[in-house]
């Protein structure tokens, strides 16, 4: 039987449309790597430090209320991170000078609107929790009005903590929302999108504080990156069989990323799905923390939190690529 | 107090030359930058050799009833308009592109000035009672401005009987564009 050929010749011309979607670069996976990383540490840090007060789980505590180096770290890096992340995503609008368009309404159905909120009502937490894990430097500085603040909230760290463990969780989702609310965009729409940028945005996170955790914290957070890498892969896997078990769009969609030879940075989609992101990004760093958990001597302990930064980065340059280079919704 | 108007339109692929009359006129009509469209045609072609079936016909913003873009747009700029059309409110975009995102239609771009921009069905002549400008100059009647909500109206006449067909229905935005397919029996 000879098939039936469909040929279609068309005058549309707009850039950034034709031949296929072209309208975010680098910004915006830029933004969602720094965005996941935020959330990440503001959950990592919130948890720890609600465990330490009130179970005492964890590394000792510097003394005077503060938490341990990494905690303190990360509470300062997490709105810094997230202020960053926003630079990008102000520098992606096409009509830079309207952004204030964003704060003048909620639009309910707009998981954009949402998330413009959500950004802004992150940083006032987030924040005061960085300025009370470091209470007894910035006491230091006798800056009355500051002082004056930790004064007022220093008895309610856990309960600040508490909610910024969920504001993190609810960043970290977001990031993936953003993109998975669009059906028009087979790759993009599926419901698991936001579960794996969060615990991607987890295990970032806990590569960075193992990165700059002095060597008694170490493990803790050598833990919490291989658990989190653990479940990354889990999910990795869901959303790679939702696509290729799913209708001609979402499974079309999914070959283009894991078998597609479309090209980024010179590269297929696939080697750099299956190469970087998955065995470099994943795989590798799980092992040499496992082996390292194990007793193992691992002469170069930053190399695993390095791969699995990459591997984090990789993984939003590419759900972003490959959503738009694959065809429209049919 | 006249009865609230939809406005759409009902596209005759028979009688359609792709003679692009349509794209120009907009062009000229709405000022789209260089290297833009507002609306466009296609020529498509279908079937097993010899047996071939060619389809033209003039495309643009689908002004659906449930209009991903609107859902989506973070700041309420792109809005269903009481005439039943989709607009957007130039000085409230910021040019973030989630409309471009989730439009199933590819029908939006970015104005090089950085606003989002697309087919307006002409609000601006359809509001003194003239018809679109692609309307305006389709040679062949192929392009046909129509209300739905006038009850076995233009619209229903030009289509009753007719094989009729909308653009990717099954995405659930209910669009307001309707095609009289090719393939129908000349003189039905």
């Amino acid at each position: 039987m000879t098939s039936t050929t469909t040929e279609i010749i068309s005058t549309k011309v707009n850039p950034g449309v034709i031949p296929h979607l072209h309208i975010w670069e680098w910004h915006i996976p830029l933004y969602l790597f720094l965005g996941g990383i935020a959330g990440g540490l503001l959950v990592i840090t919130s948890i720890m430090i609600v465990l330490k007060r009130r179970f005492g789980i964890g590394p000792q505590d510097e003394g005077d209320g503060c938490p341990c180096l990494a905690v303190r770290i990360g509470s300062i890096l997490s709105p810094a991170l997230l202020g960053i992340g926003m630079i990008f995503l102000f520098l992606d609008l096409a009509n830079k000078f309207y952004v204030w368009a964003f704060y003048t309404t909620i639009q309910p159905t707009s998981p954009m609107s949402a998330g413009s909120w959500i950004l802004l009502a992150f940083f006032p937490l987030a924040i005061l929790q960085a300025m009370l894990v470091n209470k007894k430097f910035l006491r230091g500085l006798n800056i009355p009005i500051v002082s004056k603040l930790i004064d007022w909230t220093e008895d309610h760290l856990t309960i600040v903590a508490l909610l910024n463990a969920h504001i993190g969780v609810g960043i970290g989702i977001y990031t993936g929302i953003l993109l998975s609310f669009f059906s028009a965009r087979p790759l993009w729409a599926s419901s698991i999108l936001g579960m794996l940028f969060l615990v991607s945005g987890i295990s970032s996170a806990a590569a960075l504080m193992l990165l700059f955790a002095p060597d008694r914290e170490k493990p803790v957070y050598s833990m919490i990156d291989a658990n989190a890498i653990w479940i990354e892969l889990v999910v990795v896997g869901l959303f790679v069989l939702g696509g290729i078990t799913g209708p001609a769009n979402s499974s079309g969609a999914m070959m283009h990323l894991i078998a597609g030879d479309t090209q980024m940075a010179g590269m297929s989609y696939m080697l750099w799905f299956w190469g970087i992101f998955v065995a470099l990004g994943l795989v590798i760093p799980l092992l040499l923390e496992f082996l390292e958990a194990a007793g193992v001597h691992i002469r170069f302990p930053q190399v695993a939190p390095v791969l699995v930064l990459i591997g984090g980065l990789v993984l939003r340059f590419l759900i972003v690529f490959a959503g738009q280079t694959y065809h429209t919704f049919m | 107090m006249a009865k609230q108007k939809n406005y759409g339109m009902v596209i005759d692929t028979r009688v359609c030359v792709g003679c692009s009359a349509c794209v120009y006129a907009c062009k000229s009509e709405n000022s789209v930058p260089d290297g833009y469209c507002r609306d466009w045609v296609i020529q498509e072609t279908n079937g097993t050799f010899p047996k071939l079936r060619m389809e033209n016909r003039s495309e643009r913003c689908q002004h659906c009833a449930n209009a991903p873009c609107v859902t989506y747009c973070p700041t309420g700029a792109s809005h269903y308009a009481e005439d039943g059309t989709v607009q957007i409110n130039r000085s409230r975009c910021t040019g973030c592109k989630a409309c471009i995102a989730a439009c199933p239609y590819d029908a939006r771009y970015v104005h090089p000035k950085g606003f989002v921009d697309k087919c307006s069905l002409c609000k601006h002549r359809t509001e003194q009672g003239l018809e679109t400008a692609c309307v305006s100059v389709c040679p062949t009647k192929s392009l046909n401005l129509v209300d739905l909500n006038e009850h076995e109206g233009t619209a229903q006449q030009m289509m009753n009987g007719k094989e009729v067909y909308r653009q990717k229905e099954h995405a659930g935005t209910n669009p307001s564009l309707y095609w009289i397919s090719a393939s129908n029996k000349p003189g039905a």
